[in-house]
């Protein structure tokens, strides 16, 4: 007993730095270095073929990951206690920002998701990530032990404003997510199980209502019930869904090689390079490609879990909690509608993905992990 | 599930659960079920850009090129092109070539295109046309200048017949296909003649490029490519030469026959109208065909870029006497008497006569049953043996074979059949393999025949059973016997050669493109393979010498039924048989077959007039003709021989 305490001790003394988790960061670096090469694979023939810069995509990418590494790092170095504090205020500018999105943002592909800055693009509703989980876990761990109804309709109201407007973008892949993460948070929260189960029935329900009475877009409802069946739709909606299928199934165990896939290099697959990379990996580096970008995925969901479990306060641990339901949510729903058992959202894959918000958001979820990782002792 | 330790776990457990359902879906798709994939991703990303092959030549048994592909100047335009420039190029195409936006508009969006090759927009362009586009090339962005084969039928409507045309490949014939690739819709292809039967050696195999394209059916890279192998060239046994003095005698024949009086009818100013006919030569060594035609004919050449629909019409239109029917093989005509071959060779085989037995013909003629109802001959032609007989074509000499014929099949005798069985046996009731399509099998009739029709429909025909009248008709060709001209030549050819029957030939030998006709030794370096002569069996034709008597005193006894339509034609080189068919409703059609030389015939030449009245008048003067040039010796026109002669 005495030898752990004066173990304790002397960590304390040590530098946080110390204790970081190398098993943490191993994996994104692998995922975002083979998202690069995939963001390649799927762009560099439609570019040359135009007579551009075959490398503008990963050029930008490898701009994202650096920002998003530094995103981590930053992250890193504020002890996650003060976040804590200061997550009000980011909760706030994000609502801000999603606000403004709705009146100043850029349509694309029928939502209003993101703002044009220079030549870059920024999507508040992927920055809403960070901020509602360090918001919500705050609010949750103040009063832990005794989640009463009324505490938690108040935590849903704080995360339904958010959530409200990256619906009203609409941005239904995105609110997937935060519901997944907000659910586990409240779970995790010691929220009682018949609320949950309300909760569940809740969201089902809402969803039921939404498709019927039109709260959702027409494109949003085709692209949610066309995967159900993809051969008969293939023309609209469910193409993505078959051509992506198309591409995983063709690429077979060990794939068509690098820079040899035929649905990639004829742009069959649209959007590949960026919600669909995972079927570039699928053609390209077949099932054991896939099986390591799943497993490099486990690996994070791993340490995560571990991160919580290890987690010196519950703040910590509902944080850590709250970032792996998100990449539990984002991985199966993005993988999911890649191979045909999710219905088409438009949800970037962590790490891989062609897009600045989503690269930076994943390194910074990493970032607030490994801070509460390595504070463990503090 | 109060603990945060407990709802960690199954947080964890669903977290692992999404994951190992990736895992099994990720199974699923790429190691179980693959397969299906790769052929749909294949379907995908896999076009296939077809090359047509030029096609071969048809040639002459002297090597002179009857159809050939012209290489025609056209004008071709990308489709890839931006609709803004499309609408600018078509505008320019239109002034320059005199056709409106909207026709080329027309033709470059005609879904038969393949849209990963560049579409021909114009043909026939003048050097001129061509060139300005050439020079104003940053004027006309992705269109190009190109020179493609076209057919050509080198004499026009020279043997129309026997070439045939093409015409676009229709649903079923592209349904026919077992090979994917050697036809696409659009495609032409044979529709008759010898384009149709030897389609498959003229065609060729075309080319097939396979590229992998993207979404958006721009090419990414070549896979691999079959080239094209062009068609073969076929040659013909028919002689240009003997084709074109037949098809002008034939239809200088008709002509002349327009302009004189209908002999069988009452009326003085009815002339005949003689519409239609058919004359086929034939080279009785080894039944190769020299010539064929029909009339009226066409030219082939209109089929080239595409019927016009007008045309098409009257094509189809019976008033206009359907010229692309082709009747020396398709053709169904009672033989009348030319069919007295078959009658006379039936009489003798049965022993109901010999070269010697001798009648009376006093033009009537009773069968012993039922002598109050006698059928008539053309004239009395007093003492009359065998020979005699099929000069002056005694009707009643081969009445009375038809009739002893029928008494016998009456006893049971199987001798009784034989003027049935002697047709069959020279052809007649079945086709004769000639290579053209659409050939008749004309009709042998019979008591089985007989009986069939009436089962059929008895209120039609009423009588089931084979009368002796039926068996008279027959042995001079009327009744309902009908035979078509190619069979009729077929048969002589037979007792000309003594016996063998051969199909008639139309091709010699196939040879690869671009053959030197002129050249033994190419002719023998790109031989594909020799058409040999194809050998049906052989007849026994007893007596031949006494039919070959009969038949050369046709033209040369003084009362022979040819003789004055042969007045003044160097004697032993011509012999052959008359024949003028009743038909209801309709003048008498004219029949001759000739044979050239009389004493060992090389030639059988037939000709055939509808409505051209007795065949000493309108058939035979046309086969004269065409015997003179097949002898070598002045060719004169060709007049109607009348007053008839007999029949």
């Amino acid at each position: 007993m005495a030898i752990i305490a004066s173990d304790r001790r002397s960590r304390i003394q040590e530098s946080p730095l110390r204790h970081v988790d190398p098993l943490l960061f191993g994996p994104p670096l692998i995922l975002g270095a083979l998202g690069l090469l995939m963001v390649y694979a799927s762009t560099h023939r439609i570019l040359e073929s135009e007579h551009l810069d075959p490398m503008f995509f990963v050029k930008r990418q490898i701009i994202a990951i650096v920002i998003g590494l530094a995103a981590m790092v930053g992250l890193m170095m504020i002890d996650y206690r003060r976040l804590r504090e200061l997550s009000l205020l980011g909760y706030f500018a994000t609502v801000l920002m999603l606000v403004a999105v709705l009146k100043l943002g850029v349509d694309v592909k029928g939502a209003q998701a993101r703002f044009d800055i220079g030549p870059f693009q920024v999507q508040p509703g992927e920055f809403a990530k960070v901020f509602l989980t360090l918001v919500l876990a705050a609010y949750c761990t103040r009063h832990r032990e005794e989640m009463s109804g009324r505490r938690l309709v108040t935590a849903l109201a704080i995360c339904a404003v958010p959530m409200g407007l990256i619906m009203l973008q609409p941005d239904l892949g995105t609110d997937l997510v935060l519901m997944a993460m907000v659910f586990t948070i409240l779970t995790m929260a010691g929220a009682r199980a018949r609320h949950l189960v309300v909760l569940v029935l809740v969201g089902f329900t809402f969803a039921v209502v939404a498709v019927q009475a039109g709260v959702l877009d027409q494109y949003q409802i085709d692209r949610l019930t066309s995967f159900a069946n993809t051969g008969a739709d293939a023309e609209r909606s469910g193409y993505n869904a078959k051509q992506s299928e198309i591409a995983i199934g063709a690429g077979g165990l060990t794939g068509k090689g690098l820079f040899a896939g035929s649905q990639t290099n004829g742009q069959h697959v649209p959007e590949q390079h960026t919600d669909f990379i995972f079927t570039v990996v699928g053609e390209e580096l077949g099932f054991v490609g896939g099986a390591v970008v799943l497993g490099l995925f486990a690996i994070i969901v791993w340490r995560t879990s571990r991160a919580a479990r290890l987690a010196q306060d519950p703040f910590g641990a509902l944080c850590c909690m709250g970032v792996l339901a998100m990449f539990v949510a984002q991985v199966f729903e993005n993988v999911g509608m890649a191979t045909g058992i999710m219905p088409v959202t438009g949800i970037p894959l962590p790490f891989m993905s062609y897009g600045g918000s989503s690269i930076i958001v994943s390194f910074a979820c990493i970032g607030l992990v490994a801070n509460v990782h390595m504070r463990r002792f503090s | 599930m109060s603990t945060p330790r407990i709802r960690a776990s199954v947080i964890s457990v669903i977290a692992l659960a999404l994951f190992g359902a990736l895992f099994a879906r990720l199974w699923y798709l790429q190691v179980a079920t693959t397969s299906e994939f790769e052929a749909a991703a294949a379907r995908n990303s896999v076009q296939e850009i077809i090359d047509p092959a030029p096609r071969g030549r048809i040639l002459d048994v002297k090597g002179r090129v009857l159809v050939d592909n012209r290489m025609a100047n056209v004008l071709t335009v990308d489709r890839t092109i931006t609709d803004r420039q499309q609408r600018e190029v078509l505008r320019k195409l239109s002034v320059r070539l005199d056709r409106s936006p909207k026709q080329l508009k027309a033709r470059l969006d005609d879904p038969r295109n393949s849209p990963y090759t560049p579409v021909r927009i114009a043909d026939n362009l003048t050097y001129e046309q061509l060139q300005y586009v050439a020079e104003h090339r940053t004027e006309f962005p992705g269109v190009r200048a190109a020179t493609v084969p076209v057919r050509q039928y080198v004499n026009g409507s020279t043997a129309f017949h026997v070439l045939g045309y093409l015409g676009e490949i229709n649903e079923a014939e592209l349904k026919a296909q077992v090979d994917p690739h050697a036809y696409q819709l659009g495609d032409k292809i044979g529709k008759s003649g010898v384009e149709l039967t030897y389609e498959s050696d003229l065609r060729g195999r075309p080319g097939v490029t396979r590229v992998e394209v993207d979404a958006t059916g721009r090419v990414v890279r070549r896979l691999d490519k079959r080239p094209a192998r062009a068609g073969h060239d076929v040659r013909l046994t028919v002689d240009l030469d003997v084709q074109q003095v037949t098809e002008a005698a034939l239809k200088q024949g008709l002509d002349a026959a327009r302009k004189v009086k209908d002999p069988a009818s009452k009326d003085k100013f009815r002339l005949l109208n003689a519409p239609a006919g058919a004359a086929i030569v034939l080279d009785t060594t080894d039944g190769s065909v020299v010539s064929l035609a029909s009339e009226p004919d066409f030219n082939a050449n209109e089929f080239v870029n595409g019927i016009r629909q007008s045309t098409w019409e009257w094509l189809g239109d019976p008033r206009n006497n359907l010229p692309l029917v082709d009747r020396a093989v398709s053709g169904m005509y009672a033989p009348a008497s030319t069919f007295k071959l078959v009658t006379a060779i039936a009489g003798l085989r049965a022993g109901v006569v010999d070269p010697t037995t001798t009648i009376v013909d006093n033009a009537r003629y009773a069968y012993p049953t039922d002598p109050d109802h006698p059928f008539k001959g053309e004239g009395a032609n007093g003492k009359v043996d065998l020979p005699r007989a099929l000069a002056v074509s005694s009707d009643v000499y081969f009445y009375r074979i038809g009739g002893e014929l029928f008494a016998r099949q009456k006893r049971g005798d199987p001798t009784g059949t034989a003027l049935q069985d002697t047709a069959r046996e020279l052809g007649f009731g079945a086709a004769t393999g000639i290579a053209l399509p659409t050939e008749s099998v004309g009709r042998v009739p019979d008591a089985a025949w007989k009986q069939a029709i009436h089962d059929k429909n008895p209120a039609a025909f009423p009588y089931p059973e084979w009368l002796p009248g039926d068996n008279i008709l027959s042995s001079i060709g009327q009744g309902d016997m009908l035979v078509t001209p190619v069979q009729m030549a077929s048969a002589y050819m037979t007792l000309a050669d003594g016996g063998t029957r051969y199909s008639p030939r139309l091709a010699d030998a196939v040879f690869r493109a671009g053959v030197d006709a002129g050249n033994a030794k190419d002719l023998a370096a790109k031989k594909v393979r020799d058409l040999a002569p194809i050998k049906l069996g052989t007849v026994d034709i007893p007596q031949r010498d006494a039919l070959m008597a009969g038949f050369t005193g046709v033209v040369e006894n003084p009362k022979g039924t040819a003789t004055a339509a042969f007045a003044g034609f160097p004697p032993g080189l011509a012999a052959g048989k008359t024949g003028t068919a009743q038909v209801q409703g309709k003048q008498n059609t004219s029949w001759f077959v000739g044979m050239t030389p009389a004493a060992q015939p090389r030639y059988i030449v037939l000709v055939v007039v509808e409505e051209g009245g007795y065949g000493a008048q309108t058939a035979a003067p046309i086969s004269r003709a065409i015997m003179e040039q097949l002898n070598g010796l002045p060719v004169g026109a060709v007049t109607n021989v009348s007053p008839p002669a007999g029949n």
